[in-house]
């Protein structure tokens, strides 16, 4: 039986450009032009192989409290990896990634992963953001990037691995949270319900 | 701001406290739309915790002590013949007197290496970033420098006490100092006198052996992030309201905890471990034979008091501390069990309230650990956040930076209709939850509101040496004079993501008599000694050393009655800030009575239905890809590190 590790994922982004609907597709494989802002949801599971390890993704959605620049620092707690996304067809979107990136230098945790997606490249007709811009960008910070269309279901799982490669494999000395304790149902209940 | 808010909602709750989170996520739950704002740049109000740089920007506010520019349009324009006004404040007065004290050397040492620690291109994130004294708050804007952060101290009377003088702290101009850990040669300048605003880069070279841990306060400043300082100190009761409620409404999903690992007792100037769990008892060194088995008597009776009334009826009416007296415990134990379980004082309280709070403790033994207390990683500030996520998720709006300058009443009805906020957009609403901080002088003009004494200390080593360095202590020293508090020491390690490596945060607590530094300072001084260069070069020294301290009073408006505000519309309901306890029991009561007004016969808090996280178990999906496919959820268990009791995120399938 392989280790499970599991792995707070953040999403990041202006309103709009297709953070929910990445995950959806990634989780459900599922895609609905009528998503609407993210209501009712509040993380997705998913597990993945990599190497000798199995990694278990909660990506926590921001629950739209971005829309008014009101994320919460708990939000970003203990994340192992943030996927960025914005629109390759607005440039403001990207513009906001920046500032996105520059926010969880400051205040995210230290080495956490970086994930740049460009979203919407099913659109590329209408592309305002040349993909040389945002590798160029994402090199300079040691960011993972690709472009994604969440409804074509284009680089969805390939941002997921790309981002699994880059998490450092488990070191059993560093744990800064050991001994945290998560509270909840009575673990019998949990370990119940086996596939 | 691109986006526009609704003009009409069903709740709008002004303040991001405790109280106020709770409420705001049990009406979206119940399927309310609720408006959230919030004044400030962070959650949390005055149950906010930040980093270092972020509560160095928050003195600053408090000492800057200017009005704010009122440069909103003008509501009154916009009131009807038929309405008038309820004017907020636009100021905080809950905090006052505050004072800052730094202790650790102020060493502006320029030719250290960069000891490797240079990671990726933003290194700099600390280390004299122009943005990072800003807010520990969350958004890339309106960030102040670092440089003109200084912390002086407001009060009239400069401090001469026996302590050090006070230090201001200097516009530490940390830019270019690089990483440095071991090099670090005790290169520390007296942190003493009249320094001001210049520092003399006069690191005398001395070749004294390199200490290890020699914490300079440029370091805390580039480890200014791993700091999170909670402005209010409290522990959760492991089997308190807000712990039942964080499970019952599947928000402890957002927070980890960990156990509080000691409780402490100062007597006869040393600070010792109070055994209360029954191992404890039985592993305690201090405790003779005869006493252990007395204290274990005596607390079994204390678990089912109720059961023998006969036992402490005749002793009702007088003080708890009386009878410990009439039962048979050495001075020790009646010294631990009114102190240090019972947590109260000679005076306070009566038998019964003493076997209850006893009880209370002993009920909260060994549901998470050794103690019954626990304390979420970085900090009692993550609470607010938690709810007000799980408010977002049902669909409420969060708005902080959002002030509102009014409350609309309609003059017929006297209720209150809208709120105009500072872009003199009016929202209409049925309720309207106003923290009590954010009234203005008028509505406030007869509330008697008492003061809580703060104190939050920056210390190199424990008060309580053990085999293990990452202990979470609670110490009560009682008050000394009659009239005077028990002080509350909550002491934090780095793994509560609370402070930096080396170092502990402790938070002093007490209901106010005067100044939190007249309050608090005493217990500072026993338990403490200040920072100095002329270090003996013993290991050995009994008391840790204050790198940095801060004091101020904090206003408790948790017991005032509503009525005691002027002309308050039916619909307005008021929420507290923090009392001075050291439970959250005062937040969670509250926030449910005020619900209940709102919702009648609603549900408090109850659990999301299942799908609120949708699980994909993988059998049905994905199989077409390699490398990547789904492995179906074959259990639920969670890495072995962490404490898991239970799996809340788990739907069913």
């Amino acid at each position: 039986m392989m280790a499970i590790r599991e792995l707070k994922v953040c999403l990041l982004g202006d309103t709009g450009v297709g953070k929910s609907s990445i995950v959806c597709r990634f989780v459900q494989d599922h895609f609905d032009h009528n998503i609407s802002p993210t209501i009712g949801a509040s993380f997705m599971t998913k597990t993945v192989p990599c190497g000798n390890e199995l990694h278990k993704f909660l990506i926590w959605d921001t629950a739209g409290q971005e829309r008014f620049h009101s994320l919460a620092p708990m939000y970003y707690r203990g994340s192992a990896a943030a996927v960025i996304v914005y629109d390759i067809t607005k440039q403001d979107s990207f513009h906001t990634l920046k500032k996105w990136v520059k926010e969880l230098k400051e205040h995210g945790p230290e080495n956490i992963v970086m994930a740049i997606a460009g979203n919407k490249c099913d659109l590329s007709d209408i592309r305002e953001v040349p993909l040389k811009d945002a590798k160029e960008y994402a090199e300079s910070i040691g960011a993972v990037v690709v472009e994604t269309s969440a409804k074509n279901a284009i680089n969805i799982e390939e941002l997921f691995q790309g981002i699994s490669r880059q998490i450092p494999p488990l070191d059993p000395h560093e744990n800064g949270n050991s001994g945290a304790i998560k509270l909840g149902k009575p673990a019998t209940q949990a370990s119940r319900r086996c596939c | 701001m691109a986006d526009t808010l609704p003009s009409e909602f069903d709740v709008i709750v002004i303040g991001t406290g405790l109280p106020e989170s709770i409420i705001a996520a049990a009406c979206s739950r119940s399927g309310q739309r609720v408006l959230h704002v919030d004044s400030r740049s962070y959650y949390g109000g005055n149950w906010a915790s930040f980093s270092f740089s972020g509560i160095l920007s928050w003195l600053k506010e408090y000492q800057e002590n200017s009005d704010v520019v009122n440069e909103s349009p003008a509501w009154q324009e916009q009131i009807l013949e038929n309405e008038e006004a309820i004017v907020l404040s636009r100021k905080d007065k809950t905090i006052q007197h505050v004072e800052v004290f730094c202790y650790a050397s102020q060493d502006l040492h320029e030719d250290v290496e960069e000891a490797g620690a240079l990671q990726k291109n933003h290194a700099s994130v600390i280390s004299g970033s122009p943005t990072e004294a800003a807010h520990s708050a969350y958004l890339p804007s309106e960030d102040e420098s670092l440089c003109t952060v200084s912390c002086e101290m407001p009060t009239e009377q400069t401090p001469s006490s026996d302590l050090e003088p006070a230090l201001e702290i200097n516009d530490v101009e940390v830019t270019g100092e690089k990483e440095k850990r071991y090099d670090d040669k005790t290169c520390v300048k007296s942190a003493s006198e009249e320094e001001t605003s210049e520092n003399v880069p006069t690191a005398e070279d001395t070749a004294l052996p390199p200490k290890k841990n020699r914490i300079t306060y440029s370091q805390i400043i580039k480890e200014g992030r791993r700091f999170n300082i909670d402005l209010v100190s409290k522990l959760l009761y492991s089997r308190g309201l807000l712990i039942d409620l964080l499970i019952k409404s599947n928000v402890s999903r957002y927070a980890e905890f960990k156990n509080i690992t000691r409780i402490l007792v100062f007597r006869e100037g040393r600070v010792e471990q109070v055994p209360c769990s029954r191992a404890d008892v039985f592993n305690s060194k201090q405790l003779t034979m005869v006493e252990k088995r007395m204290l274990m008597k005596f607390l079994t009776f204390c678990m089912e008091y109720e059961k023998h009334p006969d036992e402490y009826k005749a002793y009702e009416e007088i003080t708890f501390s009386e009878y410990l007296k009439t039962q048979k415990l050495t001075p020790n134990l009646r010294y631990f069990v009114l102190h240090s379980i019972a947590m109260t004082s000679e005076t306070a309280c009566n038998t019964v309230d003493g076997l209850k709070a006893t009880k209370n403790f002993l009920r909260c033994l060994g549901r998470y650990g050794n103690t019954p207390f626990l304390f979420p990683l970085y900090g009692q500030g993550e609470l607010p956040q938690c709810f007000c996520r799980m408010c977002a998720v049902f669909g409420g709006i969060y708005c902080l930076r959002h002030s509102v300058q009014c409350l609309v009443v309609d003059k017929e009805s006297r209720k209150c209709k809208a709120i105009i906020d500072q872009f003199g957009q009016r929202i209409i609403s049925k309720h309207f939850l106003v923290e009590d901080s954010y009234f203005s002088e008028n509505t406030c003009s007869h509330v008697q509101y008492r003061q809580i004494s703060r104190s939050v200390l920056i210390t190199d080593r424990s008060v309580l040496k053990m085999d293990s360095d990452q202990q979470i202590s609670i110490l009560t020293v009682p008050g000394e004079e009659p009239g005077t508090f028990a002080v509350r020491v909550i002491e934090l390690c780095p793994s509560t993501m609370t402070c930096m490596k080396g170092t502990y945060l402790v938070h002093l607590t007490c209901t106010s008599s005067k100044t939190a530094r007249e309050d608090l300072e005493p217990v500072v001084q026993k338990l403490f000694t200040p920072y100095t260069e002329t270090e003996i070069e013993n290991e050995e020294v009994e008391k840790p050393r204050l790198l940095w301290a801060l004091y101020f009073n904090m206003r408790d408006s948790s017991d005032v009655s509503r009525n005691s505000y002027n002309d308050l519309p039916s619909n307005v309901y008021v929420c507290s800030g923090p009392d001075c306890g050291l439970g959250n029991d005062n937040a969670v009561k509250q926030a449910e009575t005020l619900f209940q007004l709102i919702c009648p016969n609603e549900d408090f808090c109850p659990p999301p239905p299942n799908p609120e996280d949708i699980i994909i178990d993988g059998d049905s999906l994905q199989s077409e890809t390699s490398e990547f496919s789904v492995i179906p959820e074959a259990n639920s268990e969670t890495p072995k590190e962490s404490t898991s009791l239970g799996n809340p995120e788990e739907a069913s399938q």
